[in-house]
């Protein structure tokens, strides 16, 4: 009697440690108009036209007034157990990644390890929710006045979330350090709060993603071949569409684009936990979502066969023809 | 002239009326768990809000009293508009907070209550000066306070009457 009682808790226990819904990581970015107007960027060209990129290195490498205003702002999220992704280092990270990967070579054969160039492109700094940050300090007579602005930004769908904006009160003897310590401390309530509100909609209302699907070049099907299922006679995209519309919480999604190759689909409400026939409840992805519409159209009377690429963190592309 | 009297007399009753109404308004306005006269001082140190509060009284000290109380329920039910280059503080609960968990807040805003452990730092003493209004009835008064507002969002979480941030992650 007590091993079934013992067995059942595990079973519960597990049950319980599954049913989470993920939770976002959250990221403080200097903003790419702090980072040029300061000159910490870069300068490239693309297509011949010259570019600025920030360069966010350099930024905290030679400006300490950002990393005491991430800091501070990393002990508020901490305290409201969020702690932040640190940008600084997971840029270090990224960088020993590179290099490590490049030397790594296996034992028996001497093989490189496989990467191919999507693969180096994909290897850059991410979170859920971007809190992008700006500020500038203002003279005004032998006043000081800091004007900043935080704007936390979802990744999966580039909305706004949450917002935090504002100028502080004019001080004489305050330093700058002082002002930016003020006006965190005076900001982030209010824009946890709002944060708080984009959660409660998303448990709500489902997360917000993007759907894409995608043909190979070459592929035999395209998404306006006729394929009877469900006893109706349709396109794919449209029978794509009616699967989404019964998978999405409230069949809420909006087609954005649709051709012969392209169907792009956003506000793709996906829900935040999706169950197997086991009963066991997962956390839902973006990925894990589109794989459920892979194996629909893998099945009869699709039989496509199809590619699942994930586009940051919110996006992901079906490419239908081939693997 | 009988005629002049009835017009006089319902003159008399109508603004009998309507003073008896404003009466009761201002009683229920008096006595209201909704009024709050708050107004922000600037930024606090590290998780506190420093905010000026009215309360009401048959004296000075009992309407300082009742703001120590108006100061901790606006920072719950309400929040702080901004000022003094303070943004405002969003309210810890709905507007309606107090009716879904009345059992709770009657214990909490008791006489003495667990409220009073969340005010870090009043103008203790009679306020004088602009800051004490003699009225018909008693006395309006304001104190200036510092509210431990992290300390009691975390207070209200723990009891299971606020929603963390990170609930349901």
């Amino acid at each position: 009697m007590k091993k079934l009682i013992l067995i059942f808790l595990i079973i519960m226990v597990s049950l319980i440690a599954y049913s989470q819904a993920k939770k976002p990581t959250i990221m403080v970015v200097p903003s790419d108009n702090f980072c040029i107007s300061k000159g910490y960027f870069s300068t490239v060209t693309i297509n011949g036209a010259e570019q600025k990129i920030p360069n966010y290195k350099k930024a905290f490498q030679e400006n300490d007034q950002i990393r005491l205003v991430i800091t501070k702002m990393g002990a508020i999220m901490s305290d409201r157990s969020f702690p932040l992704k640190d940008l600084e280092q997971t840029l270090k990270s990224i960088d020993t990644e590179g290099t490590e990967l490049s030397m790594m070579s296996s034992k028996s054969s001497g093989a490189a390890i496989k990467e191919s160039p999507i693969d180096v492109l994909k290897r850059t700094a991410k979170a859920d929710i971007i809190m992008d940050i700006d500020y500038s300090i203002k003279r005004q007579g032998p006043n000081q006045i800091i004007s900043f602005n935080l704007r936390g930004l979802d990744a999966y769908t580039n909305k706004q979330v949450a917002a935090a904006a504002g100028v502080g009160s004019p001080s004489s003897f305050a330093t700058a350090d002082l002002l930016l310590e003020e006006a965190v401390l005076s900001q982030m309530d209010g824009f946890n709060g709002q944060l708080s509100k984009h959660f409660d909609d998303m448990f709500k209302n489902g997360r917000e993603v993007v759907v894409v699907v995608r043909a190979w070049n070459g592929s035999e099907v395209d998404l306006e071949t006729e394929f009877t299922a469900n006893g109706e006679k349709e396109s794919l995209a449209q029978h794509i569409e009616n699967w989404m519309s019964t998978n999405t919480v409230s069949g809420r999604f909006s087609t954005v684009d649709a051709t012969e190759n392209v169907l792009k689909m956003d506000q793709v409400r996906i829900p935040m936990m999706y169950t197997y026939s086991s009963g066991r409840e997962v956390a839902m992805d973006t990925k894990r979502f589109v794989t459920n519409l892979n194996k629909y159209l893998a099945a009869p009377p699709f039989n496509i066969v199809t590619k699942i690429y994930q586009r940051g963190l919110g996006e992901a592309w079906l490419i239908i023809g081939e693997k | 002239m009988r005629k002049k009297v009835i017009f006089i007399v319902m003159i008399t009753l109508v603004a009998l009326l309507s003073t008896a109404q404003t009466r009761r308004d201002l009683k229920a306005m008096y006595h209201s768990q909704y009024s709050y006269e708050v107004s922000c001082l600037g930024v606090g140190q590290d998780g506190t809000k420093a905010i000026k509060v009215w309360g009401y009284g048959k004296n000075a000290e009992v309407a300082a009293y009742n703001a120590k109380r108006d100061a901790v329920a606006a920072m719950i039910f309400r929040g702080v508009s901004g000022g003094n280059g303070a943004a405002p503080t969003p309210a810890i609960l709905s507007i309606d907070g107090y009716e879904k968990n009345a059992e709770f807040f009657d214990a909490f805003f008791k006489s003495g209550g667990m409220y009073l452990s969340f005010i870090n730092l009043t103008t203790d003493g009679v306020p004088s000066g602009d800051d004490r209004v003699r009225m018909e009835k008693g006395y309006k008064v304001a104190i200036c306070a510092s509210v431990n507002y992290d300390g009691l969002r975390k207070y209200l979480e723990e009891k299971g009457i606020a929603k963390k941030l990170d609930a349901g992650f």
